[in-house]
């Protein structure tokens, strides 16, 4: 039986050390202050203090944009910032002697809002841009120097001027989407320990090569000097990815010359990582046919006060921006943009829901305003197979139709469609990539696999194991899935992107082979898939395999009080071919629960610069009782198609379908989440602008 | 180094009063534990000591003689079930089940609702509009407070430092009732807006909780035999509303004048 459910499962948090310490963090008050002075004079005996002096000597670290330190040195860049840490004998001691830490601080100015950050004159966040070399910065950075612009990303195809020139119609709207926190059941939890002169840490991470190649760069080691173990997770959604705390607890160990270990308290995760809040501004031009000419779109990614990988959840909120049609001319400016607020990370989506909310909403502005049904609409311009995308290459294995559609049939949407909403996506796949797998045969007929791909409760170690034993031809009771590790699993991008199962599952197959044709114990497999944009025009390959996925809502709204709610909501996604059936259903349903989270309830709320929900009592997940009466989902199969990710696929167009449906009442919605209250001032904007 | 906070725990309610009279507001009074254990989580509370009421004897009973009677350990799970309750106070046991998950609902007491005086709760305005009186007991003296004088405002009441509050008296006799609950997000997210109604004996009450410090009830709105919409409307002028997560003072004063309005057509 699956240990998940007999509870033999080990998580991460559950890793212990002989002899560790617990770690807990000190944190600044303010969104933006200078640190004058740490004082631990005050803590027991028996407890370590990490100060800025302690690390003043590391390395500053960043998967893209080497802008961050392992504790804040000279200032202190958001409300929650890490200026110091202690490590005690247990977790409590830890609790009782962080809160014993005196810093001083003078304020700074602060800049709290994406658009403000960009204007001239904005208190610049990082004085320069250091541009990373490492594993995740696999595209062309531009920084713009003497901003608190890390990262701009352009698609520039055709002639956007001249496409709206030709237009019979042209719409434009403006849209914000708030920050959101993953909510993993667990925490981030990890322990450190250096074992002469290596360091070693247990951590539940997506991301253990990228993790590796930090801590090595961080402390000065040789690559072989660092070894990062990642347990199963309870959860994840993007919250363990790339160096959270695990340099912490390594510089803690490395004082205290004890393992470390150190468990996020709940009300932290908020201050650790969260979502991109974004603006997006969007323009369209179409003929009066409803023939699509033109696309001209602004992104403002807020990446908060360390950039993390927001260049590059920027960059894919910009190129998924157009969406899944033909538009000859586009014009598409995304920028990743400091502010000083909880560093903005990877989520569920990864940047693609926030301008899939924004154009969808959009295209049906523009039915609207051409009297067009908003389903004719994209059915007229959506990619068909050999269509050209906007970065210039040719789309194949193309399903964008046949996924709207059957969204659309399952809410009835040409029986009537007042209440109803539609949005259809792609999201591209982690690109440039590579994964690496290997498979060795023991004893008594098992086989043992090595691979990085990390297991968040996707089931992605059951998924690989079922297609390591149709391909070995066994049953798969006799696969062991070793625990990802550095030292024994070869190298892989890491655990993003809905990319395993299609990555892993094509280098299984080499490995497979490997095996058979070697006639040895071990075999291995290797997948490469090359590609990526220019950022200054967004020519190239975006993604080497596109997600695709539609969605279909219908609402009721109380016009009252504003308060929505979802009667029925559909998705249906390209899956090309299903592996693991149970799981492939579970990951629909649980994106469509994030989505309808996404869509009516979750956002992270600042007042005076500081997060004030960071529990969740304030902040809401969506609970059973909230979901729609009918949640229906459709994975679409294609005889020997190959395997499509499917992890974050029905994430994006939820929220746009449920807006669509608001929408159709008469209710011009243009912020997430739809909260009551933004539904009723949307609804009075409409009174008072009569079209 | 803190000291570890007393975890004083007595077995009967004469040592619980007795411990209340010695150490007054220096304890913090445990029942079902849901709101203290939030509050100490987020250390917005660390009390020199706990006294927790767990294992006090008698204090889970449920009696009906005309009016209904709760002891203070009573859950809110147990009220929202209680075929009794259902059925002659049928509001009272809807409010309680509309509180929270039953995860919580198992573990939160009649008790501590009214005592903690958390502005954000179901079952004070429920209580209040049907006229409910908690009954505060010390060393020195047994009494009955109306839940319109025992919450004065956010976390306050006018509980004494030696006094706990041992039971809820419910009148009882024909009424009609209800309780609107209007949540901004989850479903099981607490209120923004609470509306409380009875009619009992030609009279009426109108109470609207969670917008404020404390329940609001204004005695002169409540003409019985107005319009709905016009005391709606009424209740959103006099009413004081703050803004927070669950939404701005001005969004909560709409909302009241159509929840008021409404809870008033459901009695109709």
């Amino acid at each position: 039986m699956d240990p998940r459910v007999t509870g033999a499962v080990r998580y991460a948090e559950e890793v212990d050390l002989p002899g560790q310490l617990y770690a807990r963090v000190v944190r600044s008050p303010y969104p933006h202050a200078r640190i004058l002075g740490v004082d631990v004079s005050a803590l027991p005996d028996g407890c370590v203090a990490l100060v800025p002096d302690d690390v003043r000597d590391l390395q500053p670290y960043g998967v893209q944009v080497q802008d961050q330190t392992v504790l804040a040195l000279d200032r202190a860049l958001y409300a929650g910032d890490a200026v110091a840490a202690v490590a005690a004998p247990t977790p409590r001691a830890a609790e009782e002697a962080a809160a014993l830490v005196d810093v001083r601080y003078e304020e700074l100015p602060a800049v709290l809002d994406v658009l403000e950050a960009v204007r001239e004159g904005a208190p610049l966040v990082h004085e320069t841009h250091a541009l990373a070399t490492g594993g995740a910065a696999y595209f062309g950075l531009r920084p713009q120097q003497g901003t608190n612009v890390c990262h701009r990303f352009r698609v520039r195809h055709g002639d956007a001027d001249a496409g709206f020139a030709e237009a019979d119609a042209v719409v434009e709207e403006t849209y914000r989407v708030a920050g959101a926190q993953h909510v993993a059941m667990e925490p981030n939890a990890c322990v450190a320990r250096w074992e002469g002169g290596r360091l070693e840490v247990w951590t539940g991470t997506q991301t253990l090569f990228n993790l590796r190649e930090e801590l090595a760069r961080i402390f000065g080691l040789p690559l072989e000097r660092v070894r990062v173990v990642s347990p199963p997770m309870g959860g994840s959604f993007g919250a363990k990815t790339f160096l959270r705390t695990e340099a912490i607890a390594a510089a803690l160990s490395r004082k205290a010359e004890r393992p470390v270990k150190l468990v996020l308290p709940r009300s932290e995760a908020w201050l650790t990582l969260n979502r991109h809040p974004a603006v997006v501004r969007v323009r369209l031009g179409a003929r009066a046919d409803g023939t699509l000419v033109a696309a001209d779109i602004d992104c403002y990614a807020d990446t908060g006060a360390y950039a993390d990988s927001g260049p590059g959840v920027a960059q894919k909120m910009g190129f998924a921006a157009p969406g899944p049609y033909r538009i000859p001319n586009v014009r598409v400016d995304a920028c990743c943009v400091y502010t000083t607020l909880p560093p903005n990370g990877a989520y569920r989506g990864y940047g693609q829901m926030q301008s899939t909310w924004a154009r969808e909403r959009t295209l049906d502005l523009l039915a609207d305003r051409l009297g067009l049904d908003p389903l004719d609409l994209r059915l007229r311009n959506l990619l068909r197979d050999g269509d050209m995308y906007c970065t210039g290459e040719t789309m194949r294995d193309v399903h964008f139709a046949e996924c709207l559609e059957s969204a659309a049939a399952a809410v009835g949407w040409r029986e009537g469609r007042r209440g109803k909403g539609l949005a259809v996506m792609l999201k591209g796949m982690q690109t440039p990539s590579r994964a690496a797998i290997a498979v060795e045969a023991g004893g008594d007929d098992g086989f043992t696999i090595y691979c990085a791909t990390a297991e968040m409760g996707q089931g992605a170690w059951r998924t690989i194991s079922l297609l390591a034993a149709e391909l070995l031809g066994v049953d798969v009771s006799s696969i062991r899935f070793a625990i990802p590790d550095t030292d024994t699993a070869p190298y892989d991008t890491r655990t993003t992107s809905s990319r395993s199962t299609y990555m892993m599952g094509r280098a299984l197959e080499a490995a497979v082979r490997d095996l058979r044709e070697s006639g040895g114990r071990r075999g291995f497999g290797e997948i490469v898939n090359e590609g990526g944009l220019d950022p200054d025009t967004g020519r190239g390959i975006a993604s080497t395999h596109w997600h695709q996925g539609a969605a279909a809502a219908e609402v009721r709204v109380d016009e009252e009080t504003g308060k929505v709610e979802v009667v029925r909501l559909h998705t249906s996604v390209y899956a090309g071919r299903v592996v693991n059936r149970p799981a492939a259903e579970l990951q629909n349903e649980g994106s469509m629960i994030v989505g309808l989270g996404t869509a009516l309830f979750e956002e992270v709320v600042i007042a005076d610069g500081a997060v004030v929900n960071a529990n969740l009592s304030d902040y809401s997940v969506p609970s059973f009782a909230d979901l729609p009466g009918r949640l229906t989902q459709e994975l679409l199969e294609r005889g020997g198609a190959e395997i499509h990710g499917l992890g974050e696929t029905a994430v994006p167009p939820v929220p746009a379908a449920i807006g669509n449906a608001v929408a159709s009442l008469g209710i011009p919605v243009t912020g997430l989440p739809l909260t009551p209250e933004r539904v009723l001032e949307a609804a009075e904007r409409r009174v008072e602008s009569p079209a | 180094m803190s000291t570890e906070p007393e975890w004083l725990e007595p077995t009967s309610l004469e040592e619980a009063l007795a411990l209340k009279a010695e150490r007054g507001e220096a304890v913090t009074v445990v029942a079902g534990g849901t709101f203290v254990g939030i509050l100490v989580n987020q250390r917005l509370l660390a009390p020199e000591a706990f006294l927790s009421l767990q294992r006090v004897a008698g204090l889970d009973y449920m009696r009906a003689n005309g009016e209904l009677r709760l002891g203070a350990l009573v859950t809110h799970r147990t009220v929202e079930l209680s075929p009794l309750v259902r059925e002659r106070w049928p509001a009272l046991a809807h409010a309680f089940s509309l509180v929270a998950s039953p995860r919580v609902r198992n573990q939160a007491t009649v008790g501590g609702v009214l005592a903690d005086a958390d502005h954000a709760s179901d079952p004070p305005a429920m209580l209040l509009a049907l006229g409910a009186r908690a009954v505060a007991r010390s060393v020195r003296v047994e009494r009955e407070i109306p839940i319109e004088e025992l919450i004065v405002g956010f976390y306050e009441t006018t509980l004494e430092p030696d006094e706990l509050l041992v039971e809820v008296r419910v009148p009882g006799g024909p009424h009609r009732a209800t309780y609107r609950k209007f949540r901004s997000r989850s479903h099981e997210g607490r209120p923004a807006v609470g509306v409380a109604v009875c009619r009992r004996n030609g009279e009426l009450r109108v109470v609207v909780g969670a917008v404020a410090g404390r329940p609001q009830w204004f005695p002169q709105l409540c003409d019985p035999v107005a319009d709905p919409a016009e005391i709606g409307r009424a209740y959103a002028e006099a009413i004081e509303a703050i803004s927070d997560v669950s939404g701005s003072a001005e969004y909560r004063r709409r909302v009241v004048a159509v929840e008021v309005r409404r809870a008033l057509e459901e009695l109709r």
